[in-house]
Order: C-alpha cells, then structure tokens, then sequence
C-alpha cells in the first residue's frame, strides 16, 4: 500500500436533507437527538406485501416548490430541487452568477456544480410511462410532459434549472453507495479545476414501484424491512476555499467490487484498509462508525470487516437504517449527514474522525474517512439563518 | 494506488483498446468497416411489439450473442444494456492485449454511461403486471435493473475487487461523461487503466416519448439535410481502455489515439431543448482543456440527431466557436440514436478516424439545410490526415459533454 500526498480535498461547508425526520437541516437534527422516525403503511400501498415506510411525511411538492413548473414533476425530483434550494438559499456565491448573466463568461469561471447519486431514477415514473403506452387507446398516446421524468438525469438536471447551476452537472447510479460515488466524483470535479462549489449528495422517493421492485428482489431485507426516503446534499468546497467554520474534511475515499456475499467482507476490509491508510488515521482514533445497515447476508459481511478492523477500537457503530429506513440511493449520503448531526449535538474541542461503510446489492463497496471539524459548545458551522419558513411550512 | 511521480493531474491519456456494439456491425473492425461504407443501421424495430404505431424503424442489434464474450458471467443474470457493457468491455480489453492478469494487476477503474439502464428490463416487468398482476414480477429481471450493474458487471467479469466502478446515468451525453470521467482519474494518478464508455439497449418506453413528441423519423435519420424528420432510436455499447502513456509505452501497446481534454457543462434552461450559448461554452471548455485552437480541428462529430431542434442550435453553437467551421457530421446517420451508448461509439468513430485517416460521412443526405450551413460530409467517406477531433454530447438535462481527441505520434 502507498500513500497519497498531500493534494486538494473537499472540506463540507453546509449541508441539508429531507428525510423522515422532517424538511430541513434543523428537523434533521431534531431527529438525530430524539431517536428513530415514525413508520407509515403508506395508503395506497396496503396491497405490497410486507410494505412499511418511513416517508418524507411531512413534504409535498407543491407546499414546498408552489404550483408553478411542478405539475408534472415526480416526488424524486421535487425532494432534490427542494434540498438544493436549501443549500443555494444559505449561499450567496450559488446564487451569484458567473456564466451567461452578465459574469464572466462559463469559460473563464468554474461553474457551480452539482453531482447526485440514484439507484435508478424514478422506477415509478418509468414505469408509468411505459404502462400508459401499453394500456392507452394508442400505443404512443404518453404524457410528454412526463417523459423528461423516465430519465435518470431528470432530478439533477431540474435542480439545475431552478436553482441555476451551470457547472457540471452529474448522475451518478450507485445504490447505497451512490452518496460516496458522488463525493468522489465531486472531489475529482475540485482536483481538476472543473468545479469549485459543488452540491453533492444523493436522493431517493418512496413509491409502489420500488416497493414491488425491492420486495421481489429480497433487497428490503423480509418482514423487518421499512424503506425510507428523501434527500441528502453537502455543499463542499475545496480546501483552500473552505472557511473555518467548516464541518468535516473528507480524507479518503475508497471503493471495490464483490462478485457474491461471500467476498463482501474481504473487499470491504480491503478498502478500509487503503482508506485509513491514505487518511493516516488508525482504528483507534475513530470516533463514531456509520454503517449501511444492508440488510442479510450483505449486512453480515459489512459488519465482519468492521469486526476486524475495530477490535481495538471503542468507536460506536451506528446504522442508519435502524431510524430512517432503508434509504437506497440516499442511503450513504444520510450516513454522512448523520454522523455531522452527532458531531454538532455532541460538542468538542479537538477534531474527530469518522467512517462512512457502504455495501449494495449491485457489487459496490466502499467508504469514505471524514475528519470533524472541532463543535465548541454553543454550536459551530456556518453562520446560517434557519431554514427559511418557505421550506420549513 | 500507484505513486504520484509526476505533477498534480497532468499524465497523459491515450486509447489502447476499442470494444463496440452497434447496429452496423459488432467489433471494432467491423465498425470501422461500417463507418467507412457508410452503413445503414435502420430496420423495422423487432426488439418490442410496435403495433399501433404508424411507422417504427430503428437502429437495433439483431446479432449479438452475449455468450460469445462473456467468460466470467452468465449473461442470463444481465439486462441487455449491461450484456452489451460487458461485452463492449471484453472486445476492448482483448484489443488492447491486455490479459485478465494483466487487468486485474493494476489500479482499474469502470465508468459507463447510459440513458435507460434497463428500462427494457422494467418494460417486461409492467407488461407482467399488467397481465398478472405485481406479485407475478420476476425476481431476477427485478434484480438486473439497478443502474450501477452496467459497472459492476464489467468489473465483475474480469475480477477486479479493487476496481472503483461508476455508472453515469446523465442520458444522451452519458458516454462522453464516462469518458472524460476516466481521463480525469488517469491524469490525477488514481487510475492507470479505465474501461470507460457507455451502454444503452432499445426500449419502448423511450420510443414512445420520443414518437409522442414527433421526434421519430418514419424511415432514416438525415442529420443537417433541409427534409431530416427526426431520430432514430438505437442501442449498443461502446467501451474505450483509456490507459496512461507511460503504461501503453512499457507495454508497447498499440495507440490509437491521445484524449486531449474534455468539457462539462449545464444548460439550466430547459428539460428536453438544448441551448445554443452553452453548447458553445462547453466546446470552448472542451478545447481549453485539451489545450486546442478552434482552427486545428480537423472535424467536428456532432450529437447531430437529426431533429429540427438540435441540429440547428448544434449548428449555430460551432458556428459561434469556430470561424471557419471544420466538416461536421453525425455517425447517429447510420447508428440512429443510441443513448447513452451514443457518444461512446462515436468516441470509438473517432479514434479510428485519426488512425485510419478518414472522415465518416453523414448518410441519408439530399440537401443541407441552410440554418445548418456545415460541411457535414455528405453520404461518402472521405480521407483526412487528422489531428485533433471532437466530440459531441448533448443531453436532456441540459447535460453537456463534448471530448477530445488528437493523433499520438510518437
């Protein structure tokens, strides 16, 4: 193994979610400090077997967006233009414009930029569009205002819209693991010169189509399963842009692919392994562990590289799926999110350093080591107002 | 993960290795040879039952055999999109002289984009449950459908455990993204080789959106021609080994081209329309990164879908950048519109052109139009003495990727 010198990282600078525990960086913490959400049956859904749900309750579209550009628009898409309407809200230099309104020209800027993880965009709208092709009088008689929805860039490309964010502009298809894939692609972004503030994060919405999709596929982990939805963003900036009152540094990130449970465990312990390394952090200094909380035999293989990794350590390990849900796509980025509530909740004068797991169905597994930044009691991170009233309700 | 002996980002990337499957021939060899012929990829569409549409021509594969390529896996655990990932990536891998040793030995990285994943997969699954209800969907088609597997497959067929892989799901410019992806991780020294490209198979979701909104031509696709009535859908796969030149020069490998640079841009204007201003940002971006002048292009491959829409404002943005525009066309002529595989087999068009010294031609072309104004290489190849090319990639989203390419010369 070799270490990597010293080169630009990505410093998170704000953050913000959508989740069951309500809209908001505020609820989130809420949340975090009071324990698990609320399950739901979903209504409509009585008919899906097994289907419990922990639904971004208390979020519609139009309460939050309005009614103007969002008739035709998917859950999926509306909870991701809402949290980086959150982001871009707080940030003067998002809602400044380099580009084409009257800045610098694109080509001189970096623009802003922002990288979102998916599973598979949104399997309802998808699969709307092709059963009302199959069902209606015509095979082409489709709401074409719907079809930019049955893409997978749909969401990304509609926050650029309302937000507008010119920079690049990244899908990323991951899994649990699509939060991590994104803060890579994001660092990758920063490291080259692409980008400077990049929105990074990830989303996924509830629906019966995914519903049916995870119950036939064994993924919602049998009858405990509760899948849980929303939206998680970072705003990271590189380091030498980052101000001190930054939350978390990210120091590595790593990844690998296992053909089969059985090679979970190995893989994974091979990119701990790496990560701590590039970090230069050791099992020891950890301080708090959030894993994917994958259910089954997936599940059993995370935890077995972690069961080597910190025999000696006193790091708590804490899954997130035990009080959101089974999150998919956004699963990763609500481990990050989580583990910057617990470093704001529990105060500290000197930095802690933190690990992300993630182990998906589809053969990714990875993780990230995040450095927190120190919390003096009182409260740190950006000087930010509340969230606005329009997002709060 | 190997040492950075050199400056931050600054190694140089070439192309080693060329997987395609397309609708005018499956190989590199035979694509090239469909490039040069000017083939036709349009067909009455077999992938899915067309009854009640007036007119369904597309640019399908009809002859793939997965099996033929596949040697770790069982294809009948993939989606089509993803058997043709893994497919392109062998072709490509093999074309390079790499082994799987060989492969699995060094820093790896996948990168595929797509459009639809396995839409076609989530197709089959509504008619089953319009038939006979959900509770009748089949586990391992549910199982194909999340969209990383265009990856992780491919690492999985060579067995790369450390391989970090990423599918790029940002529609029709996905492949350039996938692309460019790759060049960024070989430049930063976090990768040595990146299978890197992109996947797409037909689907009647996306056929009858783009018919809904009276983009699909009747019979051809006549990009930049006065009469074009629109896209052909098409599917396939183009997979790139993009490897660093130090690592293609110890192996003596054969190089087909250098990728220079590329640009990302977001139009943040409109869902479905491009726009004429940002198209044109993300070519100067593009050029500045390959460090290029707008006159040493030697030809330009459009996104050139053959829609009134795009091929006018593409036309108008290379106008504004380039003084005196270089031959533009559009491979989709002859391959239809093969999504997120799309920018990937012309990436691959590309590189053979400065290897083989020629410009493929736009087919099905009678009369420019004049809001094109482009010499778009009417019908006929012709040869070039190339050093540098472009590549387009525009997609819904606004999402834009334009790439590239110069000749190596040792």
């Amino acid at each position: 193994m070799t270490k990597r010198p010293t080169r630009p990282r990505p410093v998170i600078v704000d953050w913000s979610a959508i989740s069951p525990f309500g809209i908001g960086r505020e609820a989130f913490l809420a949340g975090m400090s009071s324990g698990g959400a609320t399950d739901c049956v979903p209504a409509e859904d009585g008919a899906i077997p097994r289907t419990r749900a922990r639904m971004a309750g208390q979020f519609e579209t139009r309460t939050a967006l309005g009614r103007k550009g969002t008739r035709s628009m998917d859950r999926l898409t509306a909870l991701t233009v809402a949290t980086a309407g959150q982001l871009v809200e707080r940030c003067a230099d998002l809602t400044g414009s380099p580009g084409q309104d009257g800045g610098a020209p694109a080509d001189v800027l970096p623009g802003r930029a922002l990288v979102l993880g998916t599973t598979t965009g949104s399997a309802q709208s998808m699969m709307d569009f092709t059963r009302s092709s199959l069902t209606g009088d015509r095979p082409y008689h489709v709401d074409p205002a719907r079809f930019p929805n049955t893409v997978m860039n749909c969401a990304a490309g509609q926050a650029a819209i309302w937000h507008r964010l010119k920079g690049p502009n990244v899908t990323v298809g991951g899994g649990r693991a699509a939060g991590l894939l994104a803060l890579n692609y994001a660092r990758r972004l920063q490291a080259t010169g692409r980008a400077s503030s990049v929105l990074c994060g990830a989303a996924e919405e509830y629906s019966p189509a995914r519903a049916w999709l995870q119950h036939h596929t064994g993924d919602a982990g049998g009858a405990d399963s509760v899948l849980g939805e929303g939206c998680a963003m970072l705003r990271v900036e590189p380091s030498e842009q980052a101000p001190d009152s930054a939350f978390a540094d990210v120091l590595a990130l790593e990844f690998g692919v296992f053909d089969g449970v059985n090679q979970v465990a190995a893989v994974l312990r091979q990119c701990l392994h790496t990560a701590l390394g590039n970090a230069d952090v050791t099992p020891a200094e950890l301080w708090r562990v959030a894993t994917s909380g994958a259910p089954g035999a997936l599940g059993s293989g995370e935890h077995a590289a972690l069961d080597a990794l910190l025999a000696d350590s006193a790091a708590d390990r804490v899954s997130c799926a035990d009080f959101l849900g089974d999150t998919a796509a956004v699963a990763a980025a609500f481990q990050v999110v989580s583990v910057l509530a617990m470093a704001e909740t529990e105060p500290a004068d000197a930095p802690r350093t933190a690990l992300i797991t993630s182990v998906d169905r589809d053969g990714v597994a990875g993780c990230a080591v995040l450095s927190l930044r120190p919390t003096p009691s009182g409260g740190y991170g950006p000087s930010t107002p509340p969230i606005a009233a329009t997002t709060q309700q | 993960m190997p040492e950075f002996t050199e400056a931050y980002g600054s190694r140089r990337v070439v192309l080693t290795g060329l997987g395609a499957v397309s609708s005018i021939g499956i190989g590199a060899e035979r694509f090239l040879a469909g490039l040069r012929q000017g083939r036709s990829g349009a067909k009455p569409i077999g992938a899915y039952d067309t009854t009640g549409f007036e007119y369904a021509n597309g640019c399908e594969v009809v002859d793939f055999d997965p099996g033929r390529y596949l040697t770790t896996l069982d294809p009948r655990t993939l989606g089509r999109a993803t058997q043709f990932s893994v497919a392109a990536a062998r072709m490509a891998v093999q074309d390079a002289g790499l082994s799987d040793n060989e492969l699995s030995s060094r820093a790896c990285m996948v990168s595929v984009g797509t459009t639809d994943g396995e839409s076609r997969d989530l197709d089959h699954l509504v008619e089953h449950e319009l038939e006979q209800g959900p509770e009748s969907m089949d586990p391992a088609v549910a199982g194909r459908v999340p969209v990383a597997n265009l990856s992780t497959a491919v690492a999985r067929e060579f067995r790369l455990t450390k391989a970090e892989t990423i599918t790029v799901p940002t529609a029709c410019a996905a492949g350039n993204y996938a692309i460019g992806y790759g060049l960024d991780a070989i430049r930063l020294g976090e990768a040595d080789i990146v299978l890197g490209g992109g996947a797409d198979a037909m689907c009647r979701k996306t056929f009858a959106g783009f018919y809904r909104l009276g983009t699909i031509a009747p019979e051809v696709c006549a990009p930049f021609d006065i009469d074009r009535k629109g896209i052909l859908t098409g599917e396939g796969a183009g997979i790139l080994v993009l490897e660093s030149l130090e690592s293609a020069l110890a192996r003596g490998a054969r190089i087909y081209a250098e990728v220079l640079g590329y640009g990302l841009n977001c139009d943040a204007y409109h869902q479905v329309a491009p726009y004429q201003d940002s198209v044109a940002d993300c070519m100067r971006l593009a050029l500045r990164d390959a460090g290029v002048k707008p006159e040493e292009v030697g030809f330009i491959s459009a996104h050139g879908t053959g829609t009134q829409a795009n091929d006018v404002t593409e036309a108008r943005a290379i106008r504004s950048v380039f003084a005196t525009p270089p031959r533009t066309v559009s491979m989709k002529s002859m391959l239809g519109h093969s999504m997120g595989a799309a920018s990937a087999l012309a990436a691959i068009g590309c590189a053979l052109a400065i290897r083989e010294g020629f410009i493929p031609p736009t087919i099905n072309h009678v009369e420019t139009d004049p809001d094109v104004a482009l010499d778009c290489v009417p019908n006929q190849a012709v040869p070039a003495e190339l050093r540098i090319v472009q590549n387009n990639g525009l997609a819904f989203g606004g999402n834009n990727s334009v790439v590239i390419f110069g000749r190596y010369d040792s």
